[in-house]
């Protein structure tokens, strides 16, 4: 009698235990992290979990700290302002993005890492919160990982933008705030997704996102061929990112630029966007992607790399 | 020895028997028959009935309803009609069951059950009962003569362990061998619903125990197609339109039988 | 802008909607596919909130393809539409609805004749003889609408010169069909200020779902 009205009993010693118990087993990964469940991880639950703020309503509580909607003093910051883009060509994909975070007007820093390496043959680009994109796409890398000691092969890049998308919409609505392109090299090529916090997962061949994704498609548009060298293809990315970092005030300071091939991503290097603006991304004064041009002065002789 | 194996359905025997579903299926041999034969433009379903009597009340089935007297043939759906053969009981159940599946499935899909996944619906339900600890299967044996747009006239039999299967013509209850065998000599593939109506009768009045045929010992049913709107029509038999039929078809009892009885 | 657009014919269905992938301003895709063809003889275009589409489509597919799997046999198209329309009224009334408005085409194989369901993310679900969602339907629906008028007026025997044009008719032929339906396209290109560039157009028959070039 007295196991049983134990059992049931919302105080007491055997209930706080019990309390505690479940408090330890509440670790940050599931189960399927950890490789249990007959082999089969997350498949059999599907979509993982994630704990979420302890309210009765998550996404209320959520959007009252947030500055999503419209609510400028809240504490959480979320960093907007953005130039990412990714592109499919013959000799694979090339993945550039600026460096800028912002806060409202003030820039709080100039040197973020927005692409993601998850892992020697993924990358995801950041864009919306860096915190979920740091987050989920770490996440996603180790998934990803033990996706490969499971089957003896590599993810897929559309297997690997689909667990992303799966999983961010399962917290639609919660105020996940991601615009991402998972990129890389598969069994079947190169290949570019994107996905964002609304569910949305499109394959292509060029993707830009950010406040200043609309520059930065000005100049590809223009400038891609699926037959492009990979010099004018690494050119056309960085060209693209200055001119959104030109173009676009939440954006700028620095472009990372990096490159997929079949052996996997290998990163072209940081490029001051403002060095780009006078010098252009060699070391040649009066080389410069717009100074010159700007200030009508006859530009120095410079190989124009990208052919529209 | 065997009776640790009794008792209990989910434990199989020591040569991998669960007795308790043959018993089941034992007590269906012994209750009253019921006859189905499918035929081109319809099915034609008949049962011998045991509980009879004549302080039985039986104004219920004459008046009102949809036909039949609740023992052995029902309406399980606009286009389903189900015979049954076993405990009463418990075949009341598996109806109730049977009718919510034939409305959730309207509710969900807007068109009719087809005859198969109803079947399906009930022999899951029936193979549950022989592994969940504790429970008694289903004494009931049923089946279920219909029609869908799919796979238009069907006939299914279902037994207490949850297997079902689709047939020509059969018979489930006492004397179902005997009658079976009459079938199988008698059927032909291409029978129409007037001839697979007198089949019946025909193979019910030599399997019953008793010598004439009567309505107050037979239930009966038809289901055909109705040919202004082409939807199925079930039709099952008021005791006086049993009367009448066995009258046609030249076997019901005679006149001074009657008279010797009242 | 998103639209889509379906009508019958004699024998067919034809669903045809717009290819772009579009994100506030930015159009992120043009030759995204928004038709699926969810069994043999069913196809189903879908449009609305980013990210319920594709979810809700595919949940359809698979619950479809689930059902075909245990019973060995397709839903018909009314009974499919009943499911679906049934799947997104339950869903309103949860926590996180879908928010994804359907035409879904069929040809129901049993009885041999082509049916075509509206569907929006309410759950409302109307059977229409030609359909369409989004900003072309203010154009489309019109266009379509005269041949009704002029059906009714023939037979009430009041011939007003709306007869002379049949822009929708359910015995149409395929080519008729496609005829009408690049009419509609046209007039949204005409007409609407952000007008979607490509269309994808499939028709689904006794032969099954397939694409079509217009």
């Amino acid at each position: 009698m007295n196991s049983i009205a134990n059992r049931f009993a919302t105080t007491g010693p055997i209930r706080e235990l019990k309390k505690a118990q479940t408090r330890v087993e509440d670790d940050e990964f599931s189960d399927s992290v950890w490789g249990s469940e007959a082999g089969f991880g997350s498949l059999a639950k599907g979509v993982p979990n994630f704990t979420v703020p302890s309210v009765p309503d998550p996404s209320s509580f959520l959007r009252l700290h947030t500055d999503d909607f419209a609510d400028p003093n809240c504490r959480i910051k979320i960093q907007h302002g953005t130039t990412t883009l990714a592109f499919r060509f013959q000799g694979g994909v090339i993945v550039a993005v600026d460096s800028r975070a912002t806060a409202g007007s003030y820039v709080a820093s100039g040197t973020v890492k927005k692409v993601i390496e998850i892992n020697p043959y993924l990358l995801g680009t950041m864009a919306g919160g860096a915190a979920d994109c740091q987050y989920w796409e770490t996440y996603l890398g180790i998934h990803c990982r033990l996706h490969e000691l499971r089957n003896r092969e590599r993810i897929s890049v559309s297997a690997a933008s689909k667990y992303l998308s799966n999983l961010v919409y399962s917290y639609k609505g919660m105020g996940l705030s991601m615009g991402t392109m998972i990129c890389g090299w598969d069994k079947t090529g190169p290949a570019v997704f994107y996905v964002d916090s609304d569910g949305t997962r499109l394959k292509g061949d060029m993707f830009s996102v950010g406040s200043g994704s609309t520059f930065a498609y000005g100049v590809l548009d223009q400038g891609y061929r699926w037959d492009l060298t990979d010099e004018e293809a690494q050119e056309l990315g960085r060209r693209s990112i200055y001119a959104a970092g030109h173009r676009d005030a939440f954006s700028g300071n620095t472009c990372n630029l990096y490159h997929v091939k079949e052996d996997g991503w290998k990163f072209i290097g940081n490029y001051d966007i403002s060095k780009l603006h006078y010098d252009g991304p060699g070391e040649t004064p009066g080389a410069g992607y717009g100074y010159d041009i700007r200030i009508e002065r006859t530009a120095a002789p410079r190989p124009i790399a990208v052919q529209a | 020895m065997s009776r640790r194996y009794d008792s209990r359905t989910t434990i199989f025997s020591p040569e991998g028997r669960l007795y308790q579903i043959e018993y089941a299926m034992e007590a269906i041999s012994h209750a009253g028959t019921v006859l189905g034969v499918l035929a081109k433009d319809g099915v034609v379903l008949a049962a011998e009935k045991k509980v009879t009597g004549k302080l039985l009340d039986l104004s219920g089935a004459k008046e009102g309803g949809y036909g039949g007297s609740g023992e052995k043939i029902f309406l399980l759906n606009s286009n389903v009609i189900g015979g049954v053969a076993g405990l009463t009981a418990d075949a009341n159940s598996l109806i109730n069951y049977a009718r919510s599946a034939a409305q959730q499935h309207l509710l969900q899909y807007n068109e009719d059950i087809p005859v198969e996944l109803l079947a399906q619906r009930l022999c899951d339900m029936k193979q549950g009962y022989t592994q969940y600890g504790g429970l008694r299967p289903f004494g009931v044996s049923l089946l279920y003569a219909g029609y869908d747009q799919q796979h238009q006239f069907q006939l299914y039999h279902s037994d207490p362990s949850g297997n079902y299967s689709g047939w020509k013509a059969t018979c489930i209850g006492a004397n179902n061998g005997t009658a079976q065998s009459l079938l199988k000599q008698e059927y032909k593939d291409d029978i129409e619903v007037k001839a697979a109506i007198s089949l019946v009768l025909k193979t019910m009045s030599k399997t019953m125990d008793s010598t004439t045929l009567g309505s107050e010992k037979l239930e009966f049913a038809v289901i055909t197609l109705d040919p202004e709107t082409n939807l199925p029509k079930a039709k099952i038999y008021k005791p006086d339109e049993i009367d009448e039929l066995l009258q046609a078809e030249g076997l019901s009892k005679k006149e001074d039988d009657n008279a010797m009885k009242s | 802008m998103e639209t889509s657009f379906a009508l019958t014919g004699k024998g067919y269905v034809i669903v045809a909607s717009d290819t772009t992938a579009a994100r506030s301003i930015v159009k992120m895709k043009t030759d995204e596919d928004k038709i699926k063809v969810v069994s043999p003889h069913l196809l189903m275009s879908y449009s609305g909130e980013p990210g319920d589409t594709i979810q809700f489509a595919e949940y359809v597919e698979r619950n479809l393809r689930l059902f075909h799997i245990r019973n060995n046999y397709s839903l018909r198209p009314s009974a499919a539409a009943s499911w679906i329309r049934r799947s997104l009224a339950q869903s309103l009334r949860s926590r996180k609805p879908y928010s994804v408005n359907l035409m879904l085409g069929g040809y129901d194989v049993t009885i041999d004749s082509p049916h075509l369901y509206w569907i929006d993310y309410l759950g409302t679900m109307t059977e229409v003889p030609f359909g369409a969602h989004g900003y072309g339907s203010y154009f489309a629906l019109s266009l379509l609408d005269r041949y009704v008028l002029s059906y009714i007026s023939s037979k009430a025997n009041t011939h007003f010169f709306l007869f002379t044009y049949r822009y929708h008719d359910p015995e149409a032929t395929l080519q008729e069909g496609l005829a009408t339906l690049k009419r509609c396209i046209d007039e949204v290109a005409k007409r609407l200020v952000v007008s979607p560039g490509k269309y994808k157009v499939k028709v689904v028959d006794k032969d099954g779902a397939r694409e079509i070039e217009l």
